[in-house]
């Protein structure tokens, strides 16, 4: 705990709630663009369709949010050659623990606001009936999820690689690869696709009507192992990471 | 004052591939000691602190500290125990002084009046609310040394602690690091490349070449190795040194010269007659001075830069 509150103090100053806010006011900005002036036919299906959306504008983003959340959070240590001195007041795996802990909290609160930017945009345009509890509960746990295996993997770059363009670099990439993921497959096994396998909306697209109709997903099998992976890829980066920066000599 | 070293290691032993960085050290740090651990850059000095701290896992060996055997469970309640400073200070540049101290004190677990205290003895004390970004490498330097003494540890672990200052700041650091053991009965292991460092600063020496240690006792001793001695050619070699020794001297061979301890004149002039009743020409008589930096390059190779 005291490693944790520690971690708070380490990035006095640093403003990295700000640059994680900004970096979803972004977010918000694609948001708001891409729901303006909805017509009937989205009001009716609002409720639905932001979470059909919301995966989509998170797999672009979100790579790259957490890569700069996590190089933010270990370049303070690479720069002040912190680590030698750390290692020596607690153990590596504490201090793993207290950087893990320190971004879930960042991207707990990002998601909350996320989601609530979401259910205030929908009661503002006034879509029809109310938000699905239980959909929105799993979407959001679903997009934690989804975040927190790409902090980790990001984490774990940028503790163990001193120059921070490196681990950037995955997480712009891993921005690129969830566009060009989206067009591939409905699902996907690699970290970038989890947002894509976890959306729980699909949309059908009419090209005679032009309408869009929006309905739950009926998972097949291979889709919920897709979904599986995104816990499997958690444990797997947690591992790894503390392997590594336990192993990794100061 | 207890006689247990604080610092044992036992073949020590570190390699890093085929490169054998610390090959079977065997340091022992006496309490209440300023112990230098001098050798030529790359000789694996920083290696061995680093093992000795945890930060570097050796390939062979074992180490205790305060008369316990290290391992990775009782690792950090031992160090709890020692402050360090290696190589280069650690800081957040983002953070003032006091930050950071505030934040060393909290995981460390000591007081926090300490900080008020560390800050006074490295005089930093006025410029605890400055931005670490905006020191001077020396500051930086104090900065670390007043993090490794929160807490009043009983062993401070300094590796080479005056690198980057001007001549004052050595001065200073230098008298800093001497007053520890009375001030406030620390016990200092501390390394450097420079022989003049550590004959200024320590009262035990280890000296380390190429990973071996070569040499480790008190200082006292190492200067006992600089003393003056006569040197002696003579026809006869063997038979004035059989002679010498008849005599009760110490006498040792280096090449065709026989050395002997130093002698005043009128022992010299008997010596001489002496030898030459036995028909034992003399051909030379040297006084010779090895200084501490001739112990030094011998035991350290003279390739090596001091």
């Amino acid at each position: 705990m005291i490693t944790l509150q520690m971690e708070f103090k380490k990035i006095r100053r640093k403003k990295i709630g700000l640059t994680m806010f900004a970096l979803l006011g972004i977010q918000f900005a694609w948001l708001l663009w891409s729901t303006n002036n909805p017509n009937e036919q989205e009001l009716l299906q609002g409720w639905l369709g932001h979470l059909q959306s919301q995966p989509l504008i998170c797999a672009i983003m979100m790579p790259t949010i957490m890569s700069v959340l996590a190089s933010r959070l270990a370049d303070i240590e690479h720069k002040g050659n912190t680590y030698k001195q750390l290692k020596t007041l607690k153990t590596a795996g504490a201090l793993y623990r207290a950087k893990v802990l320190c971004g879930f909290l960042f991207l707990f609160l990002m998601t909350a606001a996320n989601f609530l930017f979401l259910l205030l945009l929908g009661y503002k345009y006034g879509y029809v009936g109310n938000p699905d509890p239980k959909a929105y509960l799993a979407a959001f746990i679903l997009q934690i999820a989804c975040c927190l295996s790409l902090y980790l993997l990001q984490l774990d770059l940028s503790m163990l690689f001193f120059n921070q363009m490196i681990p950037l670099v995955v997480g712009l990439c891993g921005s690129m690869l969830g566009v060009i993921l989206m067009y591939l497959k409905t699902y996907s096994f690699l970290p970038w696709g989890g947002f894509l396998s976890s959306a729980l909306v699909m949309m059908d697209w009419n090209p005679d009507t032009r309408v869009i109709t929006y309905y739950y997903r009926d998972y097949t099998p291979i889709e919920l192992f897709a979904v599986a992976m995104i816990f499997v890829w958690i444990v797997f980066f947690y591992t790894a990471g503390k392997i590594l920066f336990t192993r990794k000599e100061s | 004052m207890s006689t247990q070293n604080l610092v044992e290691t036992h073949n020590l032993t570190k390699e890093y591939g085929k490169v054998r960085c610390v090959d079977s050290v065997n340091m022992r740090v006496a309490p209440g000691a300023v112990y230098g651990f001098l050798g030529p850059n790359g000789a694996g000095k920083s290696t061995t602190l680093k093992m000795i701290l945890g930060l570097a896992k050796p390939t062979a060996g074992d180490i205790t500290l305060f008369g316990t055997p290290v391992n990775e469970k009782n690792r950090i309640g031992l160090l709890k125990q020692t402050g360090s400073l290696i190589e280069s200070p650690s800081y957040y540049g983002h953070l003032t002084g006091e930050e950071n101290l505030q934040i060393i004190q909290t995981l460390k677990g000591c007081s926090e009046k300490d900080i008020d205290k560390v800050l006074k003895i490295v005089r930093l004390d006025e410029a605890r609310k400055k931005l670490v970004n905006h020191y001077s490498l020396g500051m930086k330097q104090r900065l670390g040394l007043a993090a490794a003494l929160l807490g009043f540890p009983k062993l401070l672990i300094l590796d080479e602690p005056t690198n980057g200052l001007d001549p004052a700041g050595i001065q200073e650091m230098r008298n800093l690091i001497r007053s520890l053991p009375e001030a406030y009965g620390m016990t200092i292991l501390v390394s450097s490349h420079l022989l003049s460092e550590i004959d200024q600063m320590a009262d035990h020496v280890g000296i380390i070449r190429k990973g071996e240690l070569v040499y480790q006792d008190s200082l006292e001793s190492l200067h006992a190795h600089a003393r003056e001695q006569i040197a002696l050619r003579v026809s006869h070699t063997a038979i004035a040194a059989d002679l010498l020794r008849q005599n009760g001297m110490e006498v040792s061979q280096e090449e065709d010269y026989l050395l002997l301890p130093m002698l005043d004149d009128k022992q010299v002039a008997a010596l001489c007659r002496q030898l030459i009743s036995q028909n034992v020409s003399l051909y030379r008589i040297e006084k010779r001075e090895k200084s501490l930096e001739d112990i030094f390059l011998s035991l350290t190779g003279k390739e090596s830069s001091l």
